[in-house]
């Protein structure tokens, strides 16, 4: 169908990243540079944006470099429809969604979603993105609505699209459910929850630990400094300490899961975000040496972490209890999901061995930390978070859409080696906000389809 | 596959062990010839492959699986266990601890995997960072190695290269006897070579669903 239409765009959208400006690290910057003297950049920049094709929301990085991009509400409408339309014929045969959902959506099927379905972020300005505008207005938004003590469900609508730097740490810590909403009881609850942390710390951390508890602190011990090994800042002995401590209170507080590998690697956005509030704008945290901020601002940034990860992981605990079986259930539900959705792609890695949970194993244990850079894992926190309750199932339609990404260069391979080597090592490291945009919108897109609709994901187990 | 004078044999081989004993860096060193200090955290398994030329005749792809040693994730180990034909188990020199779980990672290998005629995998242990501790070898290694019929055992170290092509040409050629001496040329493993490059078979063998 229009498998030949993709395998076309992808190509020139990975070329595009890394040929055409050579030495730029992003393809963010190709759009920044592109913009700044449009003469001589001007084509890879109009390729840059129809390879990603979708911009309806941009994260704060990006909003004041695309511009422009306008769609009408006509086409929009109508394209929507087809969706909506086919989705209603599938009883008829899965093959008719198969066809729209092998690559990321256009902007107007999202729009299209967008505004049909209730309870989702409503598009910031009816159909048409200006960013330059929306840029600013995104962050006067928050401002905004963070004067006052804010409306928790618009709150997470203006926070599904990604959340600019400046409002981050503030906005997770409420979304967290960390931070009470009325200003009021803030100060009082934060200092309380932070004078909490350092008491469990004394209390456990501090003092003689008996046995199982030693062992849970020699593993985390041991864990820690391999966890973001080629990054200068988690290679400092006051950061390692600080993920130590956060990991062994988390642990042993939660006895029925106790500390897994992995969710060190889910500290590490709280971490980064909460730490940056302290930093200059400019400042790269990669490089920033933690003993230079005073131990009141260190110990803010720890405890603080320790709470949000903690709210965070309710959600998903049942990930890391014995067996793991929240993990297990989600990588059946991927898999069946994938069948739904893409057979082709199904059936080309299950003809070649190719068992789901070999990769989307350490997708779903470590929510994608591992196969995104830490920017993008970010963002797609801000999405996350904005979901809430429902994180633990948007989780699964996020992983699809990753793995839906991939799929032209995934059909290419023809051994099973060719395939657990490509889906180990998936070349993400260009990615900015909006790739994560784009793949939250096509797992929102999937959410739809499948989750008001049970039965797509039920009795199907037998025809694999 | 199109070489007519060279039969082309497929070895799925595991690597198990505690958490960081060192076996990502065992199979980078084997598999890529590098080492680094910054590996991460293995979580689930990793994959990794390594092409031998064993003789004039003979090409050996090998499918290393670098399995996590977690704890919480040991019930997974019974999916990636599946179809391989040998294992190394690595514990660390400089914690005692690690050896002591030799025992368990080598029951959890006999419980759950076997070669197509029931006999045990040949299995070889690596003393790793033997860079830093060589001198702190268990003396009990050689006594246990007899006693559960541990083809070999040797003092390694990813980071110095030391002993690490030896120890798997040594549990290669194992694996490649267990082939001979079982005439299975035609059987099992040439069929998951053939599998794995054509992909002709019943695909419901290893799906996922319990």
């Amino acid at each position: 169908m229009d498998g030949n239409r993709n395998t076309d765009e992808k190509a020139s959208f990975w070329k595009k990243n890394s040929k055409t400006v050579p030495g730029r690290p992003s393809p963010k910057k190709d759009v920044k540079a592109a913009q700044r003297s449009k003469t001589t950049a001007n084509t890879s920049f109009q390729d840059f944006q129809e390879s990603v094709s979708d911009a309806w929301e941009l994260d704060d990085d990006d909003f004041c470099v695309i511009s422009d991009t306008k769609i009408s509400k006509k086409v929009s409408e109508s394209a929507a429809l087809n969706v909506l339309n086919r989705h209603r014929n599938k009883t008829e045969g899965q093959s008719q969604i198969a066809g729209v959902s092998s690559d990321f959506p256009v902007d107007d099927e999202i729009e299209g979603f967008r505004s049909r379905f209730p309870g989702r972020p409503q598009p910031m300005k009816g159909s048409n993105i200006n960013s330059n505008e929306d840029c600013e207005s995104k962050l006067d938004r928050f401002q905004a609505l963070l004067l006052d003590s804010p409306n928790i469900n618009e709150l997470c609508q203006l926070s599904w699209s990604g959340i600019p730097v400046k409002v981050r740490p503030i906005t997770w810590r409420l979304l967290s459910g960390y931070l009470p909403v009325n200003l009021e009881r803030r100060q009082g609850v934060l200092e309380r929850k932070r004078k909490d942390y350092w008491s469990l710390v004394k209390q456990y951390y501090d003092t003689e630990r008996d046995e199982t508890y030693q062992d849970t602190y020699h593993q985390i011990h041991i864990d820690v400094p391999r966890m973001n090994p080629s990054i200068p800042l988690f290679q400092q002995n006051t950061v390692q300490r600080m993920f130590e401590r956060i990991l062994f209170i988390w642990a042993i507080r939660h006895p029925a899961s106790g500390y897994v590998q992995g969710i060190n690697d889910l500290v590490t956005p709280f971490y980064v975000v909460f730490l940056q509030e302290n930093l200059p704008d400019s400042q790269p945290f990669e490089t920033f040496k933690v003993d230079d901020l005073s131990k009141e601002q260190r110990d803010i940034i720890e405890a603080d972490s320790f709470w949000c990860l903690s709210k965070f992981l309710d959600g998903i605990q049942d990930n890391y209890v014995f067996a793991q079986l929240g993990i297990q259930r989600k990588v059946n539900q991927l898999k069946e999901l994938i069948q739904r959705v893409d057979n082709a792609l199904h059936k080309h890695l299950i003809q070649h061995n190719v068992d789901y949970l070999q990769f989307s194993f350490r997708w779903l244990n470590n929510l994608l930390t591992r196969e995104l850079p830490l920017r993008c894992t970010i963002r797609l926190w801000d999405t996350y978070l904005a979901e809430s309750d429902s994180f633990a199932l948007f989780q699964l339609y996020v992983c699809a859409a990753f793995l839906l990404h991939w799929r032209e260069m995934l059909l290419r391979e023809n051994d099973f080696q060719g395939l657990m080597i490509l889906l180990q090592n998936l070349p993400t490291q260009k990615w900015t906000g909006s790739h994560i945009s784009m793949m939250v919108a096509e797992a929102y897109r999937l959410k739809v389809i499948f989750a008001d609709a049970p039965n797509h994901l039920q009795n199907n187990s037998g025809d694999s | 596959m199109c070489d007519l004078f060279k039969r082309e044999l497929l070895f799925k081989v595991l690597v198990i062990g505690d958490f960081g004993v060192g076996k990502t860096s065992i199979i980078k060193r084997y598999a890529e010839g590098t080492f680094s200090t910054k590996y991460k955290i293995t979580i689930g398994a990793d994959f990794a492959l390594k092409q031998i030329d064993w003789d004039s005749e003979t090409r050996i792809n090998i499918q290393l699986w670098d399995i996590a040693g977690h704890e919480r994730f040991g019930y997974l180990t019974s999916v990636y266990y599946r179809y391989a034909v040998a294992a190394a188990i690595v514990f660390d020199l400089t914690r005692p601890d690690t050896f002591v779980a030799v025992s368990k990672w080598l029951n959890d290998l006999r419980d759950k995997v076997s070669l197509p005629h029931g006999k045990p995998l040949p299995v070889i242990i690596l003393a790793n960072k033997g860079d830093v501790a060589a001198n702190k070898v268990p003396v009990q290694i050689e006594e246990f190695c007899k006693k559960n019929q541990i083809v070999s055992w040797y003092i390694t170290s990813a980071k110095e290269n030391r002993n690490i092509d030896s120890a798997m040409n040594r549990l290669i050629l194992e694996a490649l006897e267990n082939q001979r001496n079982n005439n299975l040329y035609n059987s099992d493993s040439l069929m998951l070579a053939e599998e794995a490059n054509s992909g002709t078979h019943n695909s419901s063998r290893l799906c996922c669903s319990r």
